[in-house]
C-alpha cells in the first residue's frame, strides 16, 4: 500500500526563473502544463496551490512534503522518510487510526502515499464536496501525529513486509548495488527502502521517529496541491482556518555533497534462483536545474541513445535479439542524480558484447550529432508523452508535486519543454562527451547464481 | 453457473450488428458493439478494441498461443510495415498499441493525442486487421514469453508466483483457465508461426470484437475505425464451454519450494458460482470491501493482520480475479470471465508466521460467514463503495473500459450497477450472499516458501502455531485473540510440494 521507491522513467523537470510572488503561477502560450496554477503562500510557510482541471465533482488533495531519503543524514537511520510516511496513518489526539480510516471510508476517497529520494507526497482523491473535511483531517495529522510505541513497533513489521515483498525481485539488489557504488558520501547512496540492517532495527528508533516530525513536517516544508474541481478562494480560507496554528520551523541539516567520481566502478551480484542476466549502468550529472542546459540534453540523450527508435534498439532489440528490454533516464532530482542505463541480456554469454556495444553507442554520441529529424521526432515524443500523461486530478498534481520535489518550484517542466526546443544535434553531443566518460561511471552486473555453487 | 448462451457476447448475430451498448455519459448510439463517449474537455482520444479470444481459447498442447498472437498484433509489424517501421511512426506521437491477454478476451488499446488521430487509427487499425507475422518478430515474442515464465514468475517475483500458483490449483485438469496467459514452456516452444497465423485468422473476426473511442472523436472516427477492420473475416471461433471447477474439500494446498524464497507469499481461494450477471455480486462486493479492499485500509484482513499484527505489508480479498492496472489501486476494466473465484491475498510474510498468517485468514473469512456485517459497517461500506466507485472512472480509458464492460455481462457498467443497486440492498441481503457464497467446504492456497517440506508437516500436523512477536506492546485482546487463530481448525489438509523450476514448465 505504500509505496517507495519505483524505478519509472518519468521525464524530469526543471526550474525556469525566480520564484514569482504573483497569486497565479501563469505559463507561456505554448506551455506544456497547460493548466493554471493557483498559489497563495500563508504566514506560517505554507504554499496552497490549485490547478483547475476538467474532473467534475472530484479532486486530488496533494501534500508534498520536501523530505525524503536523501534527509536521512545519520548513520542506522536510513530509511526513516519512508517509515514515518507509514507512522502518518497512525492516529493524531483526536483521530485514532481506526477513526481516521472511517473517516476516508466514508467519504470513499482513495488514499495513499509514498516516498522517494527527495520528497514524501499523502495523496487522497475523493469527492470535491469532501474538501473541508479532507482539509481537517489532513491538518490534524500534519500538525497533531501522536502514535504509541506499540503501534509504532508492529508498523516498523508491515516495513520489513514492504521490504520482503520487494526482495523477491533482483531491481532491489541491483538499485541498491548502483546508488551503494556510485555515491559514497552524499545520502543517495542508500535506497529509500533503506538498508535492511536498518530496517530491522526500526522497532527502536521511537524517539527518534519523533524528533524526525518535528524536523521536517512543517509547513515551511510543504506544499498543498489541489487538482481537478477546486475553488481556490475556498481552499485557501481552509487552509488558513485549518492549518494557519501550524508552526513554521523546518530544520537545516547538511547533506554531504558527492565528491567527483575520478575512476570508473564496478560491482557483480548474484542471484539465487534463474533469472536475465542484467547490466545498470549509472553516470553522474547535474541536479534538476532549468538554468542548465544539460537538464534537457541529457533527458533527450536518454531518448537518442535507447529509445524504441534508436539504432541500439533496433540492433540489440529486434534485430540481433540479445536484449529483451533496455531502456534509460536521466534522473531529475534536488540534488546530482544518475544518468542510470538498464538492460536484461538474453544470455550471460552476451553480457560482455551488450555492455561494450551501450558504450560504444554513448562514446558516439559523444561524436556523432543526431540526426536533425530524429531530433525533432525525439522533441515531439517528450511533448506528447508528457501531455498524454496528464490524464487525471491525480497526474495533475503529481507533476506538479514532482516538479516541487526537485526544483522547490511547481512549473518547472515549462522551462524544461521550452529547454526542449531549443535543443541542437550538437548540444546532445556536447553534452555527452561531457558526462558519459569512463571515469564517471559505475556499473553493476547480475546474473544467475551457476548451479554448482547451489549447494554452499 | 454457465449460462446457456455460447460466448460472452450476444448470441446469433452477424458482423457489428451487435446491441447498442450502454454508455455512462454523452455517448452517440453508433453501429453496434461500438462505444462512444465524445468529451471536448481535453486533447486526448482513447480507442479500445476488445477481441473475444484469451488464454482459454488455447490449443492444448499450445498454451501461451492466444497471449502470443495478442503479442504479435500489439508489438510486431503490418503487412505493409516492419515493426521498425511501426515503432518510428508512433514514436513522434507518443502514442503505442497496448495488447493484453486475459482469460477470455485480448484488448489492444491505447490514448493519443488529437492532433495524431488519423496516423494513429490508420495504423492501429492495420495492426489488428493486418498483422505481419514476421519471423524475426515471433521469435523475439517467443523468447520473451519464455523468459517471463522462467526468470521473472519463477525468479523475479514470489507474489505473482503465488497467485498463478492458485489460478492453476483452482482450475486444474486441464480447465481453459488452468494455466497462465504466457502459456508453458513446452507449449511455447511447441508453437509456430502457422499456430499463430491460424489462431488470428480463426479469433480476431468481426462477430467477436467490441470497439470502443472516448475523448476528443466522434461518431464519424469511430465509424472509420469499424470501416478499416472490417476486412476482418465475418465469424469467429466461438469461446470454449468452460467445465465446473471442481470445489477443493479441506484444505489442498500446494507449496511451491524455492529455497531462496527469504519471506513466504500466500494466496487461497475457491471458485464462486457468482459474476456481475448476479444480483448476489453486488451483495457480496459490499462484503468483499468490508473484508479486504484491495491497498486499502478498510479491510478486516489489513487492520486485523498488517495493522494490529504487523504480519506483512497486505491483505486483499476478491470476487473476481483482479489484475491491478499498472501502479494504481484499482483493477483493469475489461477482463471478463464466465467463472470467478473467492480469494485472499496474503503478501509475503516472515517464515515463522506463515501457519498463522494462513490461520489468520481462515479465521477472519469464518467469522465473516458467522457473524457477517453488522447493519453499521454494512452502511459504512456501502457508502464507501458508492464514492469509491466513481473514482474507477477517471481517466478517459478507464472510463472507455468500464463503459464497454457491461456488455459482456449484460449489465450496465458495474459502476453504474452499483449505483443502482446498493442503495436498494440491505444488510440481510448481503449476508445472506456471504452465507450461501462464500461458506465453502475448503480451499485452494498456494504457497511459495524455501522449507516446503517441513511447512507441509506442519500444517497437514494440524497443531497450533502460536505467534511470537518480536515487537512489544501487543494489547490484550489481539493476544487473546492470537490463541484462537494460532488453533484454528485447518481440517483435512492435504500438500503437495511442487519444484519451483517445475513450474510452468507443462
Amino acid at each position: 500500500m505504500r509505496r517507495t521507491w519505483t524505478w519509472t522513467l518519468l521525464l524530469g523537470l526543471a526550474l525556469a526563473s525566480p520564484p514569482a510572488r504573483a497569486q497565479d503561477v501563469t505559463a507561456g502560450p505554448k506551455a506544456i502544463f497547460p493548466y493554471p496554477i493557483r498559489r497563495t503562500v500563508l504566514d506560517n510557510g505554507l504554499t496552497v496551490l490549485s490547478v483547475p482541471y476538467d474532473s467534475p465533482g472530484i479532486i486530488a488533495y496533494y501534500t508534498v512534503v520536501r523530505t525524503g531519503s536523501r534527509n536521512e543524514v545519520e548513520a542506522g537511520l536510513t530509511g526513516f522518510a519512508h517509515f514515518f510516511e507509514h507512522m502518518m496513518f497512525r492516529g493524531t489526539e483526536r483521530y485514532s487510526q481506526e477513526a481516521y480510516n472511517a473517516e476516508l471510508k466514508k467519504l470513499g476517497a482513495d488514499s495513499n502515499a509514498f516516498t522517494a529520494d527527495d520528497w514524501t507526497c499523502y495523496h487522497i482523491t475523493v469527492a470535491a464536496s469532501a474538501l473541508e473535511k479532507v482539509v481537517e483531517l489532513e491538518s490534524d495529522r500534519f500538525r497533531n501525529l501522536k502514535y504509541d510505541e506499540a503501534g509504532f513497533q508492529k508498523e516498523a513489521r508491515a516495513v520489513l513486509g514492504e521490504y520482503n515483498k520487494s526482495a523477491s525481485s533482483p531491481f532491489l539488489i541491483l538499485f541498491e548495488a548502483l546508488q551503494g557504488t556510485a555515491y559514497t558520501a552524499h545520502t543517495y547512496r542508500h535506497t529509500t527502502l533503506g538498508f535492511l540492517d536498518d530496517i530491522k532495527a526500526m522497532p527502536n528508533q521511537y524517539g527518534y521517529s519523533l524528533v524526525f516530525f518535528k524536523r521536517w513536517y512543517r509547513p515551511d516544508n510543504c506544499t498543498i496541491v489541489v487538482a481537478g474541481d477546486v475553488d481556490h478562494d475556498q481552499l485557501v480560507n481552509l487552509c488558513k482556518q485549518y492549518y494557519g496554528g501550524w508552526k513554521a520551523g523546518t530544520a537545516q541539516i547538511a547533506i554531504p555533497a558527492e565528491p567527483p567520481q575520478r575512476e570508473e566502478r564496478t560491482k557483480a551480484l548474484t542471484w539465487p534462483t534463474e533469472t536475465l542476466p542484467t547490466v545498470v549502468l549509472g553516470y553522474h550529472i547535474p541536479a534538476a536545474d532549468p538554468g542548465n542546459p544539460d537538464t534537457a540534453a541529457l533527458q533527450a540523450l536518454a531518448q537518442a541513445v535507447f529509445g524504441e527508435t534508436s539504432p541500439l534498439y533496433k540492433q540489440l532489440v529486434l534485430d540481433e535479439q540479445k536484449v529483451v528490454v533496455i531502456e534509460a533516464e536521466a534522473e531529475s532530482k534536488r540534488d546530482p542524480g544518475l544518468f542510470v542505463v538498464l538492460t536484461r541480456v538474453r544470455s550471460p554469454g552476451e553480457m560482455a558484447e551488450v555492455q561494450r556495444r551501450i558504450l560504444d553507442a554513448l562514446a558516439d554520441a559523444a561524436r556523432t550529432p543526431v540526426d536533425p529529424a530524429r531530433l525533432a521526432a525525439i522533441k515531439a515524443h517528450l511533448k506528447y508523452a508528457f501531455a498524454g500523461a496528464l490524464d487525471s486530478p491525480d497526474a495533475i498534481a503529481n507533476a506538479v508535486g514532482a516538479s516541487i520535489a526537485a526544483t522547490g518550484r511547481p512549473d518547472s517542466m515549462n522551462a524544461l519543454y521550452a529547454a526542449f526546443d531549443r535543443l541542437t544535434p550538437d548540444d546532445l553531443r556536447r553534452v555527452a562527451a561531457a558526462y558519459f566518460a569512463p571515469q564517471n561511471r559505475t556499473i553493476v552486473t547480475l546474473v544467475a547464481q551457476p548451479k554448482e555453487e547451489k549447494a554452499r | 453457473m454457465i449460462t446457456p448462451r455460447i460466448g460472452l457476447l450476444a448470441p446469433g448475430l452477424a458482423a457489428l450488428l451487435l446491441p447498442l451498448v450502454a454508455t455512462s455519459r454523452g455517448d452517440e448510439p453508433t453501429a453496434a458493439g461500438m462505444t462512444v463517449l465524445p468529451s471536448e474537455s481535453g486533447p486526448l482520444v482513447a480507442l479500445r478494441v476488445i477481441v473475444r479470444a484469451g488464454s482459454q481459447d488455447d490449443p492444448k498442447g499450445r498454451e501461451g498461443l492466444a497471449a502470443l498472437t495478442a503479442a504479435m498484433v500489439a508489438e510486431g509489424g503490418t503487412k505493409e510495415l516492419t515493426y521498425e517501421q511501426v515503432l518510428r511512426r508512433f514514436y513522434p506521437m507518443a502514442a503505442t498499441l497496448s495488447g493484453e491477454c486475459y482469460k477470455e478476451v485480448s484488448v489492444f488499446s491505447g490514448v493519443v493525442h488529437r492532433d495524431n488521430l488519423a496516423a494513429y487509427e490508420a495504423l492501429v487499425a492495420e495492426m489488428i486487421a493486418a498483422p505481419r507475422f514476421d519471423p524475426t518478430d515471433f521469435e523475439r515474442l517467443k523468447t520473451e514469453a519464455l523468459d517471463y515464465l522462467t526468470s521473472t514468475l519463477r525468479g523475479g517475483n514470489d507474489e505473482e508466483l503465488s497467485k498463478a500458483t492458485l489460478q492453476a490449483a483452482l482450475y486444474p485438469d486441464g480447465h481453459p483457465y488452468g494455466h497462465v496467459e504466457q502459456g508453458t514452456v513446452t507449449a511455447l516452444k511447441a508453437i509456430t508461426l502457422d499456430d499463430v497465423k491460424a489462431f488470428h485468422r480463426a479469433h480476431y473476426a468481426r462477430s467477436n470484437l467490441v470497439l470502443g473511442v472516448a475523448g476528443g472523436a466522434d461518431r464519424a472516427f469511430a465509424a472509420k475505425l469499424a470501416a478499416d477492420l472490417s476486412r476482418l473475416p465475418a465469424d469467429g471461433a466461438e469461446p470454449p464451454e468452460l467445465p465446473a471447477p471442481p470445489l477443493p474439500r479441506g484444505l489442498e494446498v500446494t507449496i511451491v519450494a524455492k529455497p531462496s524464497a527469504d519471506s513466504t507469499a500466500l494466496a487461497l481461494g475457491f471458485p464462486i458460482d457468482v459474476t456481475r450477471r448476479d444480483d448476489d455480486f453486488y451483495a457480496l462486493a459490499v462484503a468483499n470491501s468490508y473484508l479486504g479492499e484491495h491497498r486499502t485500509f478498510n479491510g478486516r484482513l489489513m487492520q486485523d493482520l498488517r495493522a494490529k499484527r504487523g504480519l506483512n505489508y497486505g491483505d486483499y480479498s476478491y470476487i473476481e480475479i483482479f489484475i491491478q492496472e499498472g501502479a494504481s489501486t484499482f483493477p483493469v476494466p475489461n477482463n471478463p470471465r464466465r467463472q470467478q473465484a473467492f480469494s485472499i491475498w496474503l503478501r509475503p510474510v516472515p517464515h515463522d508466521k506463515v501457519a498463522f498468517a494462513l490461520r489468520g485468514a481462515l479465521w477472519e473469512l469464518d467469522r465473516l460467514v458467522r457473524d457477517g456485517l453488522s447493519p453499521e459497517d454494512f452502511e459504512a461500506t456501502r457508502s464507501f463503495l458508492l464514492n469509491y466507485s466513481k473514482l474507477w472512472v477517471q481517466t478517459l480509458p478507464r472510463r472507455l473500459g468500464y463503459a464497454m464492460e457491461g456488455s459482456f455481462y449484460d449489465r450496465q457498467s458495474l459502476v453504474q450497477e452499483l449505483q443502482d443497486r446498493l442503495p436498494k440492498l440491505t444488510v440481510e441481503q448481503v449476508n445472506a450472499a456471504v452465507r450461501k457464497h462464500l461458506n465453502a467446504p475448503g480451499l485452494r492456497v498456494a504457497i511459495v516458501t524455501r522449507d516446503a517440506q517441513a511447512l507441509a508437516d506442519l500444517l497437514k500436523s494440524g497443531k497450533p502455531t502460536p505467534i511470537t512477536y518480536d515487537t512489544e506492546g501487543t494489547p490484550e485482546e489481539v493476544l487473546a485473540e492470537d490463541k484462537v487463530i494460532a488453533a484454528f481448525p485447518l481440517g483435512e489438509v492435504r500438500v503437495s510440494i511442487v519444484p519451483v523450476e517445475a513450474m510452468f514448465e507443462k
